[in-house]
């Protein structure tokens, strides 16, 4: 089984984030690290290889060159080959062009290793941006099915089946293979790497992917200049107001207070 | 921390402090109030391979600097330092092996290491501490085997270790010079582990009496000849000092991290308190301390990578870094004001964690005695 991971560098999601004086998130100074919900995706990735006893995991990854970083954290903890999609032509593209991207490297990885993936991971959104756009528009370029917000998998002689995460509770889909996951939290949590693996990994090559691999299509949809999607302003979401605290001489009184307040804003 | 540590270093200390973070910090504090051993931390962190940082790369460690080390194992004792004491005395069991077993000897004990396994080292008896040549235990060659007898005490893993570098009395009329060292792996019939010790701190540490009764080793489980035992433990202390005092100067750092945090946070008189100059100069002079003590470590580990003499500089980190910890601890205590008298809060551990670093390894009483020793001469 070949699975491919498509990972994100991001600004590390547990610092918070502000507005710097160009009107833009200040993320300069923050720590990239790999997109939580794709680190989810590449442990669930993982188990399943091991599981299966075969298998290889390819991570793919559209960004800067100290993406780097985070395909070789990758690497160390179940990935075995990693690819960086880098080139001042992809800078600025929206999620269709990014999409259209790693559609064009996909089908040259495929060409240059002579393999097809079977599963095209996610995670189910990126925690910069959370748009929750990318598998789902990489599962229309690359004509596959595609299952959202999936917190396991398993695969037999049929496809796919997938357990999938909804707002009710859960249900299970069935795929054929290829096929998209976009993957979301489990109930586990990512495996720390180990000392040597990741000092290994450190070593692993990590193989380019330019805008020469970029289909026609591709072209007309990567960059900024080609971006349907345009950013008109950032700003920061309002701050948590606190709350309103009851203390009167009893708590009869307190509970009535509540009650009496609860009742004039009309939420009983 | 600015200890100067590779690029590869750089990016496994993220990981460790990630994993500090997720998985030791919060954890320890049940476990500090219990005495509880944290085996389920411990297995994660074996499955890090956090226990083989010291391995050399020949015998299938990562093939870290010292100095590389100590910068991880310094952020484990930020979260813990009962934690980084676990690992630190497996590293300490080995040492005797490292520098004095043969091929097979040095193979055999890294392989229990790297497959996950801790080891401890035994000197210390009832009757021997800083005298540490008065021990009682004997060991009597029977044709191809040594018979071990004796007590061991206060000894780190004790009663977790999966092999044991013990001293024992092979000939008394020579004194220490009849001292020899022995590796004694678990489940030796006659090893066990005694009474274990309910500390003030470094509780999440498992440290218990050894008791050897009729323990048969084989000959080839002498480390070096017969004799060099007590010469073999005192290098092994010499190198194992500047360890305890890398884990001493995490308690410091965490001193000053908590105090930094809960100044910026307390208000009074309408204002932090940290932006009172009076306690900015504590602060100060934590960090004076913490970072001194740090750059000692540095120096007597990178002294022991390079091939040079380190035991004075290993004597006066260790001294310097326990003394300081236990500075730095009550000043941290004392920016909390009562809060950090409490329990609730994490400063009154690390005071309680800091008093061991005073004492073992050789207490700064005998640091004293070494540092003197090595630069007025015998």
């Amino acid at each position: 089984m070949n699975i491919l991971l498509c990972a994100k560098q991001v600004p590390d999601d547990a610092v918070e984030v502000s507005m710097g004086a160009d009107g833009k998130p200040a993320i300069d100074k923050i720590d990239k690290v790999v997109n939580a919900f794709d680190t989810y995706a590449l442990e669930m990735a993982a188990r399943f290889k091991e599981a299966a006893g075969e298998g290889e995991i390819t991570v793919l990854c559209v960004g800067p060159d100290d993406a780097k970083n985070g395909l070789k954290n990758c690497l160390a903890v179940g990935g075995d080959y990693a690819y960086l999609a880098s080139d001042e032509a992809f800078e600025g593209s929206d999620m269709q062009g990014i999409a259209s991207i790693l559609k064009d490297a996909i089908r040259k990885i495929e060409a240059d290793k002579g393999i097809a993936f079977d599963i095209v991971c996610t995670g189910k959104e990126a925690t910069d941006m959370a748009l929750g756009q990318g598998g789902i528009l990489l599962a229309d370029k690359l004509g596959t099915g595609v299952i959202t917000n999936v917190i396991a998998f398993d695969t037999d002689e049929n496809g796919v089946s997938a357990k999938q995460e909804t707002e009710e509770g859960y249900r299970t889909v069935a795929a054929d293979l290829p096929v998209v996951l976009t993957i979301s939290k489990p109930d586990y949590d990512p495996r720390f790497p180990k000392i040597k693996a990741k000092l290994a990994a450190r070593k692993k090559p990590i193989e380019a992917v330019a805008a020469d691999a970029l289909s026609d299509e591709g072209k007309a949809a990567a960059g900024e200049g080609n971006a349907k999607l345009k950013i008109l302003r950032s700003y920061e979401p309002p701050k948590k107001e606190s709350g309103v605290k009851i203390q009167e001489e009893s708590d009869e009184d307190s509970a009535l207070a509540a009650v009496k307040m609860m009742t004039e804003a009309k939420v009983l | 921390m600015s200890y100067i540590i590779s690029e590869e270093a750089q990016d496994l200390l993220k990981d460790v402090h990630d994993f500090c973070e997720k998985e030791v910090k919060e954890q320890c504090k049940d476990y500090d109030k219990s005495g509880e051993w944290p085996k389920e931390i411990y297995d994660k962190a074996i499955d890090m391979q956090l226990q083989s940082l010291e391995i050399p790369e020949e015998y299938g460690g990562p093939g870290l600097s010292r100095v590389d080390v100590a910068a991880l194992i310094e952020e484990m004792a930020i979260a813990d330092a009962g934690f980084a004491m676990t690992i630190s005395a497996s590293g300490l069991g080995t040492k005797p092996v490292l520098i004095a077993g043969n091929e097979e000897q040095k193979q055999r004990v890294c392989d229990i290491i790297v497959n996950g396994g801790f080891g401890a080292f035994a000197l210390t008896e009832p009757g021997a501490g800083s005298d540490a040549g008065a021990g009682t235990t004997t060991a009597v060659r029977d044709g191809d085997e040594y018979v071990l007898n004796g007590r061991k005490c206060f000894i780190t893993n004790g009663g977790i270790a999966d092999f044991y570098c013990i001293t024992a009395m092979t000939d008394k009329s020579k004194g220490v010079k009849g001292i020899s060292m022995f590796l004694v792996e678990k489940g030796t019939p006659g090893l066990s582990a005694g009474h274990e010790e309910d500390k003030l701190g470094i509780r999440t540490s498992n440290t218990t009496d050894v008791v050897l009764e009729d323990v048969r080793v084989p000959a080839e489980n002498l480390l070096g000849k017969e004799g060099e035992g007590f010469k073999i433990a005192m290098q092994t202390l010499d190198q194992a000092r500047a360890w305890v005092a890398c884990v001493a100067t995490g308690i410091a750092q965490r001193g000053i991290n908590e105090a930094i945090a809960y100044g910026k946070e307390r208000i009074q008189f309408g204002k932090p308190i940290i932006r009172n100059q009076a306690l900015q100069f504590k602060i100060a002079d934590m960090d004076i301390k913490t970072e001194t003590a740090r750059q000692m470590v540095a120096n007597a580990l990178t002294r022991m990578d390079t091939g040079l003499p380190y035991g004075r500089e290993a004597a006066i980190a260790k001294c310097y870094a326990g003394d300081i910890a236990m500075d730095v601890a009550s000043e941290a205590i004392q920016m909390f004001g009562g809060y950090g008298y409490s329990r609730d809060y994490p400063v009154e551990k690390l005071l309680r964690d800091a008093k061991i670093f005073q004492i073992f390894e050789g207490t700064n009483e005998v640091m004293h005695i070494v540092i003197a020793n090595h630069t007025i001469g015998r």
